[in-house]
């Protein structure tokens, strides 16, 4: 939890020293945008970031490589203003895709993996290579506050179904041992694992963002979902600790 | 915490041209606080094991111990001198790091052997493993053994059988390996009856040896293994490199050579399965499955015996005599074989060698001859009782 205080502290650390430059939008726009009560935007964003175990476990005792792939985000939003005011609420709808490849070094992850006549049990040192990419149709519930007539911010849950998921990857250069740290030990130069059929369909999160409107109808944007429930089901023994998705999206919205 | 950082820096690209330059400086500085922070501290060691027995004690009992300490993960084997009491042998053992040893109790092994019961506790506290520290007389096998396949037990997890032979001085031996600690790591078979290799109650007399050429599952399939043939031989079976170098995880050959061997002779039943698969399981319809029965005799640096592997244990350029079924016949009933050893390489048996103790032999059954390279019919079953090795009598 402190680690996500600080998160939002930071970015509102940021994003207000963005704010102090406003340049000159037209009045007569300011006035059209400002007093429009309801808004729909489409928007398109890039999204980075890493479905991970936080804290870290002790059996990963190193990450050797990190890239994240294409992720991106397409949506529309709907955004209504309380009369008056500068706060408002936004719904919508986004086909977005959460993914990342990561390296890490192990020492005795325990691991568990049902096949279709038994269960394999052990505890793994070496290499582990992990594949994930999921791909979700979410429903954001947000308030927002337009903080000027350039920068708005919003912040809130969001809900998702997952729409295709890949969770594989490869372990290697390293040995397992049957069963626990005591069993009979083997050395393995590649095995393959595939977990996509345990990943949890509903997901849920928190969301916040900001805009940065520098054209009349066009922004740019940027928001970070931080999941709050695992990507896999509870009670899934294949991958012991919680993995979070954790996903930053920058982006261009596009007033209609 | 350093995605958080990425997206930050992101963020002030975007933005560079307006936002001052010494914000740049603040937000690197907030990305190297918060990086250091994901890698935890190092857990304690969970493993226990015995590595190595140390050489300093080796060197220090002198010619009491022949040749090299044979570690497993739950056994530690001396072969020892006849007349030496090995009893109050207190070997030091080189340990996983961290981890402690403590005597537990002494028991006797038959009339000639010793075995010294150990535990090990891992560094963190958490695991603790049982160890039989065996000192065994150097014996050989007794011309007139019959490998009946009666003395078998559960392995140290409880999953599969192991068969052992006992000596005449009723010294536990245990000479017999399969590849059961193989198939352990798959995942499959709930019971021993469901292991590739299995004691089974129908011999020909008492127990008899089951082997069944067995799917591996997805998890074999994904290691490149994708069946396992039933097998059991004379010598270790090696789970270090199961997975890596499948071949080499079978060590054939048992230092025990009494005589020369004229032939072998035993019981078998076999029944090939439906369906031949190549090493990627493809289907190959017009093959059939065939058993392998055979024994084999090859020269050892007595001090330094290097067993046969899957890679030569039929090739090896040290082999001298090789005994092996040729034709086989698929049978409900119990098929008597008799087999002559032949020379092979070219060779004469040396019996200055047999003095020396320069020779070991292997005997292997599998229930599909090509499961070393995973080729196979699973379902192909064969049965093995009643094996005795004929030995010259001079």
């Amino acid at each position: 939890m402190k680690k996500i205080f600080c998160t939002i502290i930071l970015l509102i650390v940021v994003l207000s020293t963005f704010a102090q430059h406003e340049g000159g939008i037209a009045n007569e726009e300011k006035n059209v945008f400002m007093q429009k009560q309801w808004r729909v935007r489409v928007f398109a964003g890039y999204s980075i970031g890493g479905t991970a175990p936080l804290p870290l476990p002790r059996e990963i005792r190193g990450i050797n490589g990190y890239n994240p792939g294409f992720g991106y985000r397409l949506g529309v939003a709907v955004q209504k203003l309380f009369n008056g005011s500068r706060w408002g609420v936004e719904t919508g709808l986004y086909l977005e895709n959460k993914g990342m490849t990561t390296y890490a070094d192990t020492k005795n992850y325990h691991m568990e993996a049902w096949n279709s006549d038994g269960k394999v049990v052990g505890a793994f040192t070496g290499k582990v290579k992990t594949k994930v990419d999921n791909k979700y149709l979410t429903l954001p519930l947000l308030c927002t506050y337009d903080a000027s007539v350039r920068w708005s911010f919003s912040a809130g849950a969001y809900f998702s179904y997952l729409l295709d998921g890949e969770f594989a990857g490869r372990a290697y250069d390293g040995y397992i041992r049957d069963q626990n740290p005591t069993g009979e030990k083997a050395d393995v130069t590649r095995a393959y694992y595939s977990f996509g059929d345990d990943l949890r369909k509903f997901h849920w999160g928190l969301q916040a963002g900001c805009e940065y409107r520098f054209y009349n109808k066009v922004a740019a944007s940027a928001s970070l979902q931080w999941g709050m429930n695992s990507i896999f089901h509870s009670g899934f023994g294949s991958v012991t600790f919680d993995l979070y998705p954790i996903y930053a999206t920058l982006g261009l919205t596009y007033l209609l | 915490m350093y995605l958080v950082s990425i997206f930050l820096v992101l963020l002030h690209i975007l933005r560079i041209n307006t936002v001052m330059n010494k914000n740049l400086l603040l937000y690197a500085l907030l990305v190297a606080l918060l990086f250091p922070s994901c890698i935890r501290d190092e857990a304690l060691n969970s493993e226990c094991d015995i590595i190595d027995v140390d050489s300093e004690w080796l060197d220090s009992v002198g010619s009491a111990i022949i040749g090299k300490p044979i570690i497993s993960n739950y056994t530690v084997v001396f072969v020892v001198k006849e007349g030496v009491d090995a009893s109050l042998f207190t070997p030091r053992f080189i340990l996983t790091k961290g981890a402690k040893i403590m005597k537990d109790s002494i028991s006797y092994n038959g009339e000639s052997g010793v075995v010294q019961h150990y535990t090990t506790y891992s560094e963190d506290g958490k695991w603790s493993k049982r160890y039989d520290v065996y000192y065994n007389a150097s014996t050989i096998i007794s011309k007139d053994k019959v490998f009946d396949f009666e003395h078998y037990a559960l392995d140290n997890t409880g999953r599969y059988n192991v068969w052992f032979e006992v000596d005449e001085y009723g010294t536990q031996r245990n000479i017999w390996a399969s590849g059961n600690a193989g198939y352990a790591f798959t995942g499959q078979g709930d019971t021993a009856a469901d292991f590739p290799t299995a004691a089974n109650e129908n011999g020909v007399s008492g127990s008899c040896v089951k082997l069944t050429t067995s799917d591996t599952g997805i998890f074999g399939q994904l290691a490149g293994m994708p069946i396992a043939a039933g097998n059991i031989f004379l010598g270790e079976f090696n789970s270090g490199s199961a997975m890596k170098e499948p071949l080499r995880a079978t060590r054939f050959g048992v230092q025990m050579v009494p005589a020369k061997p004229l032939y072998i002779k035993g019981y078998y039943k076999y029944k090939s399965g439906e369906v031949f698969t190549d090493k990627s399981k493809k289907v190959v319809p017009e093959k059939r499955d065939t058993c392998a029965i055979y024994s084999v005799l090859f020269e050892v640096d007595p001090e330094n015996p290097v067993p046969l592997n899957g890679e030569n244990v039929t090739s090896s350029e040290r082999i001298v005599l090789i005994a092996e079924l040729k034709n086989h016949v698929e049978s409900d009933e119990w098929v008597e074989f008799e087999i002559p050893y032949e020379y092979i390489n070219n060779k004469q048996f040396d019996y200055d060698r047999v003095a020396n103790n320069g020779y070991a032999i292997t005997f292997v059954a599998s229930s599909s001859k090509g499961g070393d390279f995973f080729e196979g019919a699973v379902g192909s079953t064969l049965y093995v009782d009643e094996v005795t090795i004929v030995w010259e009598d001079k």
